[in-house]
């Protein structure tokens, strides 16, 4: 049998190696050139900025989020302290990190989870650094429009909300400790029932529900009726049944009441076994859409719902997105 | 037999056919657990290390509420049984990795801007899957690599290394050379600290030595230890980059 010498593989290509004459050079390449190309606004420069890199020491800068000014310097450098892409407001620099906790904002819609009932308010766990406050006064009391809120409803604060209870709902202001207080004064706002609920990870990173016009909407499925999404700006998600509002017999003094009624029950519907099914096909997309770091907002969940739809036609249908698969709708999503 | 009087003498060469300033390979990954705020992979030779930050967070199972004004920085290190050359299990409150759970809360807390999150708790968790040496100075890299990822703002990279002398105790100075970054057959017969410091100012931020040597060889130790974070900074500086870079562009 005649022997076959086979060509070695070259070798491995060794990692950077790191002379001692780049050892004084690091993180002060190229900074001041790219500050003033970079436009003003939300667009971010394209390079990785590292923490402890200066990100400039012209004076006429001014500090933002994500920099500081080493006290024992004397050029009163700029520095970073994260790992981040530079944006530039006017004359402010701040730095935004590749990837981190939430930050709440006035504003912001949340989805959270009650983790403490107090005498008077919640504390809800809304992804944040601390949890955020719900007041009595801020939610909306059953019966009757706007009433005032007495001890009644303190004793019977539990039947609102208890722990371990999911709700959608608004940041109202923030504390001096950057901690949040929500409000659900709203009918789109209240307690979840009827769906699943899942977590991406925080902002940034490319991943993640990003700030967007809408960020609750409804997708009509192809098999088990209407779907309600709701992607919480903090990265939680609630996908839902949707169930249909009685409008038409809401008059104006009694749309409190109506909607009380079954705002605070913790009871869920029956819910067919298709529609779980959507809602299982849609959680899968939005965790491939997460994993394949792509925004997870209204198009791209459209539209990866849709490739996964379409993807079933042609190669069978495949319960677990994920894999190849979900590879396939990260491409049909990016594809357009 | 000592390593030093032995091989090292003959050809300046180590046990593992290293210089005397050589560092071991260093590998290091981000984002490895998704779940995770923060988390890492970190080798330093065969000394492999995974870490995971979980926080800023606010603790809701505790009775009391702590008011303090600055995050608190929690390590928990996991010693695995099979980590090292003998199957020994290390309890949790295990002296050792006590100490260097309080060395690396400290050292981080001097660098972390801990006074953005008040009331709030960030719990750094190591896990030591293989220990070869320098295991606390892998353990505040991977520490590093990870609070970078979970995007907690910083003065600057934490970047480690041991280094070590060769001689025994008892010889004479003059042939003690410094080693940089030993490995586990080392540690176990020569001198050695780790010592880590923030960024190129050389500002120590961690400086351990538990065993005893003459103070002349101490100055070319440090200063040995000073050149060798610099470059683990840059190899952790490498990582994030490419890291970033590598964000940047799936977007």
């Amino acid at each position: 049998m005649a022997i076959t010498i086979l060509a070695p593989a070259p070798a491995e290509a060794p990692r950077r190696t790191y002379h001692e004459t780049d050892l004084d050079t690091y993180g002060e390449d190229e900074d001041e050139m790219e500050i003033d190309d970079l436009p003003s606004g939300h667009r971010r420069s394209t390079q990785v900025i590292t923490p402890g890199q200066i990100v400039t020491d012209d004076p006429q800068w001014m500090r933002g989020h994500g920099t500081f000014a080493a006290s024992d310097d004397a050029s009163s450098a700029i520095r970073s302290t994260l790992a981040g892409t530079l944006q530039k407001t006017n004359k402010l620099l701040s730095v935004v990190p590749l990837r981190a906790r939430y930050t709440p904002e006035i504003g912001d819609l949340v989805i959270g989870r009650i983790v403490e009932v107090q005498s008077r308010r919640w504390k809800v766990d809304v992804a944040a650094p601390l949890l955020a406050n719900l007041l009595l006064s801020s939610i909306n009391l059953p019966g009757g429009a706007l009433r005032r809120r007495t001890s009644v409803d303190e004793l019977n604060i539990r039947s609102f909300f208890g722990e371990g209870e999911l709700l959608v709902a608004e940041v109202q202001s923030l504390f001096q400790d950057g901690s949040a207080s929500l409000h659900t004064r709203s009918l789109k706002y209240g307690k979840l029932r009827n769906g699943h609920f899942m977590a991406v990870s925080g902002m940034g990173g490319g991943a993640g529900v990003v700030r967007s016009k809408r960020q609750i909407f409804t997708l009509q499925t192809a098999r088990g009726g209407e779907v309600d999404v709701i992607l919480g700006v903090n990265g939680y998600i609630w996908i839902a049944k949707h169930v249909e509002e009685k409008r038409e017999e809401v008059g104006l003094n009694r749309l409190e009441e109506t909607a009380s009624q079954s705002m605070y029950s913790s009871q869920n519907d029956e819910i067919s076994s298709e529609t779980r099914r959507e809602i299982a096909r849609l959680a899968g997309c939005i965790r491939v859409l997460a994993e394949g770091s792509v925004k997870v907002e209204e198009d791209n969940l459209r539209r990866a719902y849709e490739a996964s739809l379409e993807l079933d036609e042609i190669e069978g249908e495949v319960r677990y997105l994920g894999g190849e698969r979900g590879r396939n709708i990260v491409d049909m999503v990016l594809g357009g | 037999m000592p390593l030093d009087s032995s091989t090292y003498a003959l050809a300046h060469l180590r046990v593992d056919g290293r210089r005397w300033k050589e560092l071991r390979r260093i590998h290091g990954q981000m984002s490895t657990q998704a779940a995770a705020d923060g988390s890492s992979y970190f080798e330093m030779g065969n000394t492999k290390i995974i870490c995971t930050v979980l926080g800023p967070r606010q603790p809701t199972k505790s009775g009391g509420r702590d008011q303090s004004r600055e995050a608190i920085i929690e390590v928990e290190i996991g010693v695995a049984g099979f980590s090292g050359m003998d199957r020994k299990k290390r309890s949790r409150n295990d002296k050792r990795t006590q100490e260097m759970q309080y060395t690396i809360s400290s050292a981080f807390a001097s660098t972390v801007f801990t006074s953005q999150y008040p009331h709030s708790t960030i719990t750094i968790v190591l896990h030591v899957l293989s220990q070869d040496g320098a295991l606390l100075a892998a353990c505040i890299n991977a520490a590093t690599l990870a609070l970078i990822d979970a995007g907690v703002p910083m003065q600057d990279y934490i970047a480690a290394c041991t280094t070590g002398s060769t001689a025994s105790y008892a010889s004479n100075d003059e042939d003690a050379d410094p080693l940089l970054d030993l490995n586990g057959m080392e540690e176990l017969e020569l001198p050695f600290l780790t010592m880590g410091t923030s960024g190129g100012e050389d500002k120590v931020n961690v400086l351990v030595m538990e065993t005893r040597i003459q103070m002349p060889r101490l100055e070319a130790m440090v200063s040995v230890g000073l050149d060798g974070c610099k470059q683990v900074r840059n190899i952790l500086d490498g990582i994030v980059r490419e890291h970033g870079k590598k964000l940047l562009s799936s977007r």
